[in-house]
């Protein structure tokens, strides 16, 4: 069997994060700029399809802590060239824990053979332990019983600091998905996704960083809070509140 | 001339492909709508996207040519409505666009289009790229169901003798004629067919419920369809018909049943026809969730007998308005268990027993009478019990009055919240509202 291991997409400390809706032109500048200082991320082809599985109990515990910013999300992530309409129908699949305050994040993901995730879900099988605790504190979560709720979808487009220090990316079409998801077996999976239940009508612009903006980048992300249509909560809140048919408060506009 | 008329050209008898061009440049939407014309193609036109997108949903057509650049929208996100709409995803999408960089065709293609061509569009091509794509969409159609035809009531089963050799074709009359009438030219559909092996029943002879024997040619009989010309033919080809009819008859049982259940309703003003609401909502919401048709018909099976078990209670209690006393409640809580008990017996049902038990369970096993908990509870049942709460809240009952749609959507949501009720099946429900014409509850 594959061993399971510490992806290339986790973070090494703590980084600032932040999210903006904004319309399709200012998203081409600020891609245009971001272009000019950063690297196009190698491992996000340029509109490849992110589709996001969301965890949660059924008491909506992990919902209700993102609500009051402290909540540690559990998340099951794949690529694809066009958009699929299922879920877990691949060979491995990105399990993501991510700690979400309101404008800092941490992250660590595993990559993990699709077949073995029923039993990651259950708790049977357990990731190796991070030097951050984010693997013990997503086993507790998964101890009350934890499965996909909410699926999200989008094309990506990333551009990367050389040293991993800063990290621009522009999300379109942008969709919030339900999930028909009965049990964690084998026989759940691949899981049609759907219907959707909203889609964002413009961009979400997300800046990452670690320390300190570089000044050009300063700039842009001024300008863009300028230009923005407003800010976002994490994709996760803005879809279960969606689904629970619960406001969308706190959208600064 | 008005565009959202579709403009079918006079004297084509052969069924024309139709096509939304999705543009808002009236030059290019003219000049490419007369092309397509003058090559047999039906056309309609909307100038922006939601205009677009309102006339795949009415027309259903064969192709949409989508322009990128749109005044309310793009086209990605058109599409991307399109492909995610199970009842329009299949249409295959072509990108029309003056946006010629590799992202912008990575980014149409990635939305699901079937292909991406840039503007200036050369017709010879364009049309060879249609041609393309729409060869390649019927190639991957899957059949449609045909809906069984009714056959008529015969007082002794009719057959039909489809072998090649007039020798054997005689013989065969002649050993079934005892037992069989056999059809002559031009009947209708018939109980049995005779075939040789290899061959397949005449289409107008046969339909689903027609048994077919295949009459072997050697000593061997392979299956229970084959059989030899000789004298156990006849009570071969007897019970190959008679269990062909039992599978009929399950399905008539199965209507006497569903005329019990909702018969009870009858006397209930507030509960009058609210099985069969319950059942096309369910299938409604099995539908947008993208459930096969074996699935779809179990539930809603399921959905027209769930409450059969209350033809066993006192029926004061079944129509009581008030509210019920604790032993009542008790009672009524039993109908789950008294409707297994009614069906168990009868084999074809099996597959709806789990709705009608469980129909009442909640996913954080508050429900009863089993009381279980989410992962046990099928998503047949879960799809039920939403439809069955949501219609309920649509008409006036003794203890509240009845709630619009999206209200009611807006409960069951507060319900998801609460642990109750099953998220996807609330999300379907709510977009098949919504899609219905209730943008009240679009989010």
């Amino acid at each position: 069997m594959k061993n399971i291991v510490l992806d290339s997409g986790s973070d090494t400390a703590r980084r600032n994060e932040h999210r903006f809706l904004v319309n399709e032109s200012v998203a081409r500048l600020a891609l245009r700029t971001s272009g000019t200082y950063l690297g196009l991320d190698r491992d996000d082809r340029p509109y490849q399809w992110s589709t996001t599985a969301y965890l949660d109990t059924y008491g909506w515990n992990v919902f209700r802590a993102a609500e009051a910013g402290k909540a540690l999300q559990l998340r099951v992530r794949e690529y694809h060239r066009t958009r699929p309409n299922e879920i877990l129908a691949g060979g491995t699949v990105y399990l993501e824990m991510k700690d979400d305050s309101a404008s800092t994040s941490f992250k660590e993901r595993y990559e993990v053979p699709t077949m073995s995730l029923p039993s990651y879900l259950r708790g049977e099988q357990k990731m190796p332990r991070d030097k951050n605790g984010l693997v013990e504190r997503a086993e507790r979560t998964i101890a009350d019983g934890v499965r996909p709720v909410v699926v999200t979808q989008y094309n990506r487009i990333a551009y990367s600091a050389p040293d991993g220090s800063m990290r621009i990316t522009a999300d379109h079409n942008l969709m919030y998905l339900a999930i028909p998801w009965v049990t964690n077996d084998v026989s759940s999976m691949p899981c049609r996704i759907g219907p959707v239940i909203a889609r964002e009508p413009g961009v979400i612009i997300e800046v990452k960083w670690f320390e300190e903006l570089p000044r050009w980048a300063d700039e842009l992300y001024s300008y863009i809070r300028d230009h923005m249509v407003n800010e976002r909560p994490s994709k996760f809140v803005v879809a279960m509140r969606h689904l629970l048919g619960e406001k969308q408060v706190g959208l600064a506009t | 001339m008005n565009d959202l008329a579709m403009t079918p050209l006079p004297g084509t008898a052969k069924k024309a492909t139709s096509v939304v061009v999705v543009e808002d440049d009236p030059a290019s939407a003219d000049v490419l709508q007369r092309r397509l014309q003058a090559n047999g193609m039906k056309v309609a036109v909307g100038r922006d996207g939601g205009q677009g997108l309102a006339l795949v949903r009415e027309i259903i057509p064969d192709l949409v040519l989508l322009d990128v650049m749109l005044p309310d929208t793009d086209g990605y996100d058109v599409c991307l409505r399109i492909k995610s709409d199970g009842a329009i995803a299949h249409i295959p999408v072509i990108f029309l666009s003056a946006r010629g960089e590799v992202v912008d065709k990575v980014r149409g293609l990635s939305c699901g289009a079937a292909d991406y061509v840039t503007k200036p569009w050369n017709a010879a091509e364009l049309l060879a790229r249609i041609d393309a794509v729409l060869l390649q969409t019927r190639n991957a159609r899957p059949p449609r169901l045909e809906p069984m035809a009714m056959r008529p009531e015969r007082t002794r089963p009719m057959a039909a003798v489809s072998l090649r050799d007039a020798a054997r074709r005689a013989a065969a009359e002649k050993l079934l004629a005892a037992q069989f009438d056999i059809a002559k030219d031009g009947s209708d559909a018939v109980d049995l067919v005779l075939v040789d092996e290899g061959a397949a029943p005449d289409a107008g002879l046969a339909d689903a419920g027609t048994a077919v024997l295949v009459i072997a040619r050697g000593s061997e009989t392979p299956a229970t369809e084959f059989a030899r010309l000789d004298g156990d033919l006849s009570r071969h080809a007897d019970l190959l018909v008679r269990e062909m009819r039992l599978v009929r008859d399950m399905g008539a049982a199965a209507d006497a049943l569903i005329t019990l259940a909702t018969s009870l309703e009858a006397h209930d003003r507030f509960m009058m026809g609210h099985s069969e609401r319950v059942a096309a909502r369910s299938v409604s919401i099995a539908q947008v969730l993208g459930l096969d048709q074996v699935a779809i018909g179990t539930i809603r099976l399921g959905a027209l007998l769930r409450d059969v078990g209350n033809a066993k209670l006192p029926p004061p209690i079944v129509v009581k308005a008030g509210e019920l006393t604790p032993h009542e409640r008790e009672a009524i809580e039993r109908h789950p268990l008294l409707g297994e008990e009614l069906l168990r017996h009868v084999s074809p049902l099996a597959p709806i027993l789990p709705i009608v038990r469980w129909h009442h369970e909640r996913l954080d096993g508050g429900g009863y009478p089993d009381h279980l908990t989410a992962e046990k509870i099928p998503l047949e049942v879960r799809i039920v019990s939403v439809a069955d709460r949501f219609e309920a809240l649509l008409v006036d009952r003794p203890d509240r009055p009845a709630v619009t749609e999206q209200e009611a959507v807006r409960i069951l949501q507060g319900a998801v919240g609460r642990g109750e009720l099953d998220p996807a099946a609330v999300a379907a429900l709510a977009a098949q509202v919504r899609s219905a014409g209730n943008p009240e509850v679009e989010q």
